[in-house]
């Protein structure tokens, strides 16, 4: 063997001499440390640095803070775009599990299987493990791929799926960003997602990935021009591009949702849509069965869950901006306010107080209001619980108090969302929103359980030939309608 | 001890990193052997060769077809064969008559009755057995059964290829009961080995008629409501409509046989044409169809299934008491000569040809399979079509790579 350079060889010999001369110098101190446990020599490590860490943190928002304020106040657009973006960039990852989900159960179930029912109560949390499944994977760059761009097409698809949201309206003020170009924004956004198919198949040195490359930039640029055409006429109703805007001249029940006065727009849009976020029957960039996983077959672990993600993200963006522009957004399709009115109006009037009433205003309750959360939630679980106890001898009473206390909460969860509901317009906006959105999103699914895939030449074919005329046509009877109603 | 960098070992890992062996080119590494050869991996302005295969979604199997493309057209296109290939028939030239059987069955294993059917009458013919007449019957049954199951399984897979996810688990369900009651009389679900020389392995048991009572009571509106989802379907229609048009004098000429060829247009049926078991006294049609296209080879298919449910019908009512099986001595030495046999099979004529010299294995096994001639008409249909369309043909045409490369 030749002789050695590792540094530890040599270092072995002084380790005793230098122990000898430390434990001449050992001190009371060194002695109380040596005795502690490893979780207390933690805890007093830590603590005292989170003591300081906090009293600086606190001189400095003392010295400086009102002057951040003032800044942030300053550019309070800026804030909130990098917090809406920031909070978006978060919710997109339940978005995408609950999409995935959806489709693993939907599509098993149209196939008479069962589908995900192992992770979580009816495989609900198997998208979860998806997902850490992804992560957990090689993360493997091929021989002869162009590395830099293999490795940042993934996230420019992301990125793109997720800046569009932040223009999308869920509830009323619930939104990321309302710009007065905002259906102009979402496009550019959204068409940016392309060049990051596009980037991956080029990068990375497949012929199957260099064909479903240019598809997806074949299709997506082609399907961009009908989808955006068809909303033409709907914005010279509208009269703004504020997705915001749109979504409150919708307001006022059924009969103000865009999709009856633009019904060829919307059929339009729709199949646009499809092909635009690469689904059933338009999935040719990914078309299995012709050049196996198209511009992904090449990637693997987190890289490839990127564009799974933005696969899902974009099938959820596409079904909500559909809601947004034809079908009324948050807005509800009737009227129920006046019956929630009515019923709170009537019962007080019998001498009943029901939660609605209370929930309208519980600060008029004052202080009882602090002794009702104390006691109500005890005294809920034991008449919960009361009945299972007494009319069962062989129920014990613990469990009859488990079995209280969880149907206290059902029941507690249930008034909470009521009242909610009834008392914060945005959350009844929320939940019409969603409720629409993932009815289309269930659309996307059954399409893709049904239907075979279209040819790439019919593909192109239809949209030049159908799409793009029928899409003009809307926008030319639209515009004469205007023209002629106006003068 | 030193080491001599000049001339690195396989062992010496720094050899993976200077050659970067993972990339692969469809080009064979040899000079090219034919003038076909050398045409072929030529390449002109702005054409690509790509290689469909040999694992691939859409190729049945482990088939691979070097694909010459220009943009999405295909050019030209060569199947290569060979990666399935075990020597089924210099397997059964070492085997007895008996042995053989079960090496035939993994053929084309979603019909393995027809593979095993022909071989069983070859050696019939060369022994001189008299096969009774409830056998006949039993063999007619199981394999009619076995023709729906596979054609069930080749318009699940058409769709498949197609994209559709749903048809193949429909089509399932039809054929997972068909092979459940095969598999409660032979014992097995895919791979029967259940004729014998001289009759069946086994008579029909109480298993099998309840199932398959129960299944014709509800099979015919069953297959018409799974065909549904595809036969009224714009998009399926128009991939296959006028794609891979075959013309009757061609497909003659290529060898065409069983459905692809009906659907030429050319009523050629060896049940009808050259008539063996007890096919003569069934009643059924021969389908055919004009277009030739896939659209037709799909939609004679079910056809087809309808004719298989007759037959099953008849022979429920006209099979006969008595024995399954001829007596027949435990080892079989068939006289010096030759048969050959051919029997009417879900994907055409599946053929055998044994030669004996006395001896209680065959001399020479020769195997036809249908599938094979119908992959080498690839080079008429998919040039000038796109690469979708070659996934329509090679569905429509259904090839089986266990009996292609035998």
């Amino acid at each position: 063997m030749p002789p050695s350079t590792r540094s530890w060889e040599g270092s072995i010999s002084d380790v005793d001499g230098r122990r000898s001369a430390e434990a001449l110098e050992v001190t009371a101190l060194a002695r109380t440390w040596g005795r502690l446990t490893l979780p207390g020599k933690v805890v007093f490590t830590v603590v005292p640095v989170l003591a300081v860490l906090t009293a600086g943190l606190i001189a400095v928002i003392a010295l400086f803070g009102g002057a951040v304020v003032d800044i942030l106040n300053a550019n309070l657009g800026i804030v909130r775009f990098v917090a809406a973006a920031t909070i978006i960039l978060v919710i997109t990852i339940p978005i995408a599990f609950l999409n995935i989900y959806l489709e693993m159960k939907v599509i098993a179930l149209m196939n008479l299987r069962v589908g995900p029912d192992r992770v979580g109560p009816w495989g609900t949390a198997l998208s979860v493990v998806h997902g850490l499944k992804v992560l957990m994977k090689e993360d493997f760059t091929p021989t002869g791929a162009d590395s830099v761009v293999f490795t940042w097409a993934p996230v420019v698809t992301y990125a793109a799926a997720v800046l569009t949201i932040v223009v999308l309206p869920f509830a009323p003020g619930l939104y990321g960003q309302d710009f007065n170009i905002g259906l102009l924004y979402f496009f550019a956004m959204g068409g940016l997602g392309v060049v990051g198919l596009l980037m991956g198949g080029w990068a990375s040195f497949n012929k199957y990935s260099l064909l479903g490359g240019l598809r997806s930039a074949a299709q997506i640029i082609s399907y961009e021009i009908p989808l955006t055409l068809s909303v033409v006429g709907l914005l010279i109703l509208a009269g703004t591009m504020s997705l915001n805007q749109i979504v409150i001249q919708q307001d006022g029940g059924l009969a103000n949702w865009y999709v009856f006065r633009q019904p060829l727009a919307f059929v339009v849009f729709f199949i646009a849509a499809t092909a635009e976020a690469n689904r059933t029957p338009f999935d040719l960039t990914e078309a299995d069965s012709e050049i196996v996983a198209g511009f992904a077959t090449e990637y693997s672990g987190m890289r490839f869950g990127f564009f799974f993600f933005a696969e899902y993200v974009n099938v959820f963006i596409l079904s909500a901006l559909t809601v947004v522009l034809f079908l009324g957004g948050w807005n509800a399709p009737m009227e129920i306010d006046p019956v929630l009115t009515a019923i709170g109006g009537i019962l007080p009037g019998l001498g009943i107080t029901t939660p609605v009433t209370i929930a309208l205003d519980p600060g008029a309750l004052g202080l009882p209001l602090l002794f009702l959360l104390l006691l109500v939630p005890p005294v809920g679980t034991l008449l919960f619980a009361a009945p299972f106890f007494l009319l069962r001898s062989s129920m014990r009473w613990w469990v009859a108090l488990i079995i209280g206390f969880l149907l206290f909460n059902v029941v507690a969860g249930g008034l909470v969302m009521a009242w909610a509901y009834v008392s914060f317009e945005w959350v009844a906006g929320l939940l019409w929103f969603l409720g629409k959105t993932f009815f289309f999103v269930f659309v996307f699914v059954w399409m893709r359980g049904t239907l075979p895939r279209v040819r790439i030449d019919q593909l192109m074919g239809f949209a030049w030939k159908w799409l793009l005329p029928a899409a003009l046509l809307n926008l030319f009877v639209t515009a004469l309608a205007v023209v002629v109603i106006r003068s | 001890m030193t080491v001599d960098h000049r001339q690195p070992s396989a062992d010496d890992p720094r050899v993976l990193l200077d050659e970067q062996i993972g990339i692969f080119e469809p080009v064979p590494p040899y000079p090219p052997r034919t003038e076909r050869e050398a045409e072929f991996y030529t390449l002109a302005d702005g054409e690509l060769l790509i290689n469909i295969g040999p694992h691939h979604p859409a190729t049945h199997g482990v088939m691979r077809v070097v694909m010459k493309l220009s943009g999405e057209t295909v050019v030209d296109l060569d199947p290569v064969l060979g990666y399935l290939h075990r020597g089924v028939e210099k397997l059964c030239e070492n085997a007895d008559l008996h042995q053989t059987i079960a090496y035939l069955d993994p053929l084309e294993y979603v019909s393995s009755l027809f593979c095993e059917w022909p071989a069983v009458i070859a050696y019939e013919k060369l022994l001189d057995v008299e096969v009774p007449r409830r056998a006949e019957y039993i063999r007619v049954l199981t394999g009619e059964l076995n023709r729906v199951s596979s054609h069930l399984l080749a318009m699940g897979f058409h769709a498949l290829d197609l994209g559709g996810l749903t048809p193949i688990l429909y089509s399932f369900i039809e054929r997972d009961e068909i092979v459940e009651m095969l598999a409660s009389i032979t014992g097995q679900r895919m791979l029967f080995n259940y004729f014998r020389v001289g009759g069946v392995n086994g008579d029909l048991n109480h298993e099998f008629m309840s199932r398959l009572g129960d299944w014709m009571s509800r099979a015919t509106e069953q297959i018409e409501a799974n065909v549904g989802l595809l036969n009224e379907n714009e998009i399926f229609v128009r991939r296959n409509r006028d794609i891979g048009v075959m013309d009757p004098e061609l497909a003659i000429k290529m060898c065409w046989t069983g459905p692809n060829l009906r659907a030429s247009g050319v009523p050629f049926d060896i049940r009808r044409a050259h008539p063996y078991s007890v096919y003569p006294e069934l009643e059924f049609d021969i389908p055919t169809r004009q277009e030739g296209d896939s659209l037709a080879r799909y939609l004679l298919r079910i056809d087809e299934v309808k004719q298989s449910l007759r037959i099953i019908d008849q022979c429920l009512h006209q099979m006969p008491d008595g024995p399954v099986m001829a007596m027949l001595p435990r080892l079989l030495r068939p006289r010096p000569g030759r048969a050959f046999a051919a029997v009417e099979g879900p994907r055409g004529e599946y053929a055998i040809y044994a030669v004996s010299d006395g001896t209680d294995q065959p001399f020479r096994f020769r195997i036809h399979d249908p599938s094979f001639l119908h992959l080498q008409s690839f080079s008429r249909l998919v040039p000038g079509k796109l690469i979708a369309d070659w996934m329509t043909i090679n569905a429509s045409l259904d090839p089986i790579m266990g009996g292609i490369d035998k």
